[in-house]
């Protein structure tokens, strides 16, 4: 069981642990993911049921992978926890435990004072202990690997609760209207406009949210890089499209506005419709008087036109109709309207608590990294003979010293430092 | 002002093959020749570099030619401060011809001028690839590094001292670039939740790029815990060198993304 335990919380597991991580993340972008099942059959042929059944098509859902993401955490929490007690002790007792270090390098009274002044260059802290000196600096950096060890726990942690905690729809709105959420949020769009610089899209809408709680959010611009934040809910600006629309007067002189879609019927009674087809974005004449259609839509409607069919006492007409013309039929007029963009915008319901705990975790890494490469420990003692260097990490100054210490060393036959 | 860029290029490969000559007769004053060619090279990639950014009014570093550039430049002054600083007039011979390597890259770009996609517009872009930048330089000098210590091994002609200390400079290299691609996938995320709505989608370039960081992080563990250092750990760096490649120019030509802008 101690075994067990200790295996746990070690490097090694550590590093098994990491490496089939890595690996699954190689296999992940090797095989395309989430593609539909037919497409694998088709790709892999024979291999494919091999690659279902160990779910290689959405690997990073898998449960091994999401067992591997949970030992890992085990195995820095429990590496973190039971560390850092001893770093704490260590980091108390060090001044006391370098004074009674024995010399590992003998140095003549001129080797001493260089060596003296360097640490005083370094600006390490001195305290003289007995016939010892003990030099330090940097003993924050002690904790670095902790706080590494830490952030990456709370970035695995708070990463899952970020990715799959928050709830995401997808709604098309048209400039002027509204969506409507379950919680009775109303998401207003006021416009819609896309911006076209020099070929290169941007696209723009202006929201205001209103809570169920009768709060109101300021109109504020939404566009791609450009979220919008208020209370629980992130919009973004995630897809755009253009419709048609036709401005319908009843006989009666009353008016709306109906957006089209593909195939839809605008339906008088039973014996007078209109169908609308297709709304598209350009056309040309043939050299024998047939319209030529463009069906190529790229955001852009130089020429629009739409078609469809009339159905007036059971008799189909087709037609075509230009923006600003206008049909009759059975005493009601439809205005054939210039198309309309519209946003596609993304709803997210977050927890503004876990993505604030997350870039902190992002944060603490950084520092812990810093730390760890930047501010790593100088713990060196000298007395009337020599010196020892105790630092935990004492490689650069074994090459900085080494570079100045040099003679001394040739004398004591070399070595002295390359035993640190 | 394509020629400056192609000038730069000439003397990079000129630099490399004094180098090479110098390194191969032993002549000091061919060698010294390929460094002062070489900082001519660099000065005037730096002047590409600027009028880059001038011309496009944003930072130089949107798409792969524009990248590779920045990429090669970062090598290039990493050698540069290397040999200004701590006299690593050895290193040269690993890492010119590394520099000349990702300019050979860059040169196979279309280099039009194009500007940002909205995608791109934010202020993390410098933060996320300036970063990228510094961070696959680092890497790359700590494998020349590496490079060079497995040639002083094989020959035998350098002394400990001389070899431990390469062996620190590549372990500082990592130290640095694995701190700098760290901020570069975790700005990345936090771009990301801006621009796509989530932190992270498992897009081939943020996998590869967490494929290095595992790669390296394995480095810097086998070598601050488990004191490993000398040949076996020059090797590690030596052959991390092409994943780092993978990562920044195959995940692009080879794999379909989010991050493919073109
Ligand atoms: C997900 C990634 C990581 C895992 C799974 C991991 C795991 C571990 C484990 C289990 C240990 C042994 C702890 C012990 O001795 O009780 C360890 C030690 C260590 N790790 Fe990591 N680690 C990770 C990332 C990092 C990173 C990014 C660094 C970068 C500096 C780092 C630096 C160290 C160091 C220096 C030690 C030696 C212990 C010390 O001096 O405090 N680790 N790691």
């Amino acid at each position: 069981m101690r075994k067990v335990f200790r295996y746990l919380r070690s490097m090694r597991f550590g590093l098994l642990l990491l490496g089939l991580i890595g690996l699954c993340s190689v296999i992940g972008t090797v095989i395309p993911q989430g593609r539909e099942i037919a497409w694998y059959a088709q790709t892999y042929r024979s291999f494919h049921g091999v690659i279902l059944l160990l779910r290689l098509n959405r690997i990073f859902e898998s449960p091994y992978f999401i067992a591997l993401l949970i030992l890992l955490c085990l195995n820095l929490s429990l590496c973190s926890l039971l560390r850092i007690r001893t770093v704490v002790t260590a980091a108390k007792t060090e001044t006391q435990r370098a004074a009674r270090a024995p010399d590992t390098v003998l140095l003549t009274p001129e080797g001493a004072e260089k060596l003296r002044q360097y640490l005083t260059d370094m600006r390490c802290k001195s305290e003289t202990i007995g016939e010892a000196t003990v030099w330090r600096k940097h003993g924050i950096g002690r904790y670095g690997t902790f706080v590494t060890h830490l952030s990456i726990l709370l970035t695995v942690v708070f990463g899952a609760l970020a990715l799959y905690t928050p709830t995401v729809v997808d709604r098309d709105c048209m400039p002027g209207e509204s969506i409507f959420l379950d919680d009775g949020t109303e998401i207003h769009v006021h416009d819609f406009r896309i911006a076209d610089e020099t070929g290169r899209l941007d696209y723009q809408s202006r929201v205001q949210v209103t809570l169920p709680d009768g709060r109101q959010s300021e109109v504020a611009e939404l566009k791609v890089n450009h979220p919008f934040s208020f209370g629980a809910y992130k919009l973004f600006q995630q897809t755009f499209g253009t419709t048609g629309s036709v401005t319908v007067t009843d006989p009666d002189g009353s008016e709306f506005v109906s957006y089209i879609k593909r195939g839809d019927v605008l339906m008088l009674d039973d014996r007078n419709r209109l169908v609308i087809d297709t709304l598209y974005p350009d056309y040309a004449m043939s050299p024998d008087g047939e319209i030529v259609f463009d069906t190529v839509t790229t955001g852009v409607y130089p020429n629009p036109i739409y078609t469809g069919l009339i159905i007036a006492d059971g008799e189909r007409t087709p037609f075509y109709a230009l923006p600003g013309q206008a049909l009759t039929l059975g005493g009601a007029r439809f205005t054939f309207n210039a198309p309309v963009d519209y946003p596609g915008i993304r709803v997210k319901h977050v927890s503004p608590l876990v993505n604030a705990l997350l870039v902190g975790a992002f944060a603490l890494m950084i520092a812990g990294l810093y730390l760890t490469f930047f501010l790593e420990p100088v713990l060196v003692k000298t007395d009337a003979e020599g010196c020892a260097v105790l630092g935990p990490k004492p490689e650069r100054m074994r090459v900085e010293l080494g570079e100045e210490l040099r003679e001394y060393e040739r004398q004591l036959g070399g070595g002295g430092f390359a035993a640190f | 002002m394509r020629t400056l860029f192609f000038a730069a290029f000439a003397l990079y490969a000129l630099a490399v093959a004094l180098e090479f000559a110098g390194t191969a007769f032993k002549k000091e004053k061919l060698l010294k020749a390929a460094w002062y060619v070489f900082l001519a090279a660099f000065a005037l990639h730096s002047a590409f570099l600027v009028w880059r950014g001038i011309a496009a009014k944003r930072l130089p570093l949107s798409n792969q030619f524009e990248f590779a550039n920045a990429f090669a430049w970062g090598v290039a002054l990493m050698l540069i401060v290397m040999r200004g600083r701590l006299k690593t007039d050895w290193l040269s011979v690993a890492a010119m011809p590394a520099t000349l390597l990702v300019m050979v890259y860059a040169s196979l770009q279309p280099m039009e001028i194009k500007d940002l996609m909205p995608a791109l517009r934010s202020a993390w872009f410098g933060v996320h690839i300036g970063s990228a930048v510094l961070s696959y330089a680092a890497f790359v000098i700590a494998g020349c590094i590496s490079l060079r210590y497995l040639l002083a091994v094989k020959k035998g002609n350098a002394d400990r001292r001389a070899l431990d200390q390469m062996d620190y400079f590549s372990y500082r290299m990592v130290a640095f670039g694995f701190l700098f691609l760290t901020v570069v996938i975790l700005s990345g995320a936090i771009w990301a939740e801006q621009a796509w709505s989530a932190f992270w989608t498992w897009d081939p370039k943020e996998v590869w790029a967490l494929i290095t960081w595992i790669i390296y992080a394995v480095y810097l563990h086998l070598r601050l815990r488990m004191r490993k250092r000398g040949t076996a750990m020059a090797w590690y760096l030596v052959i991390a060198v092409p994943v780092v490649f993978f990562t920044f120019a195959g995940v692009n030509t080879l794999m379909h993304g989010l991050h493919t802008y073109g």
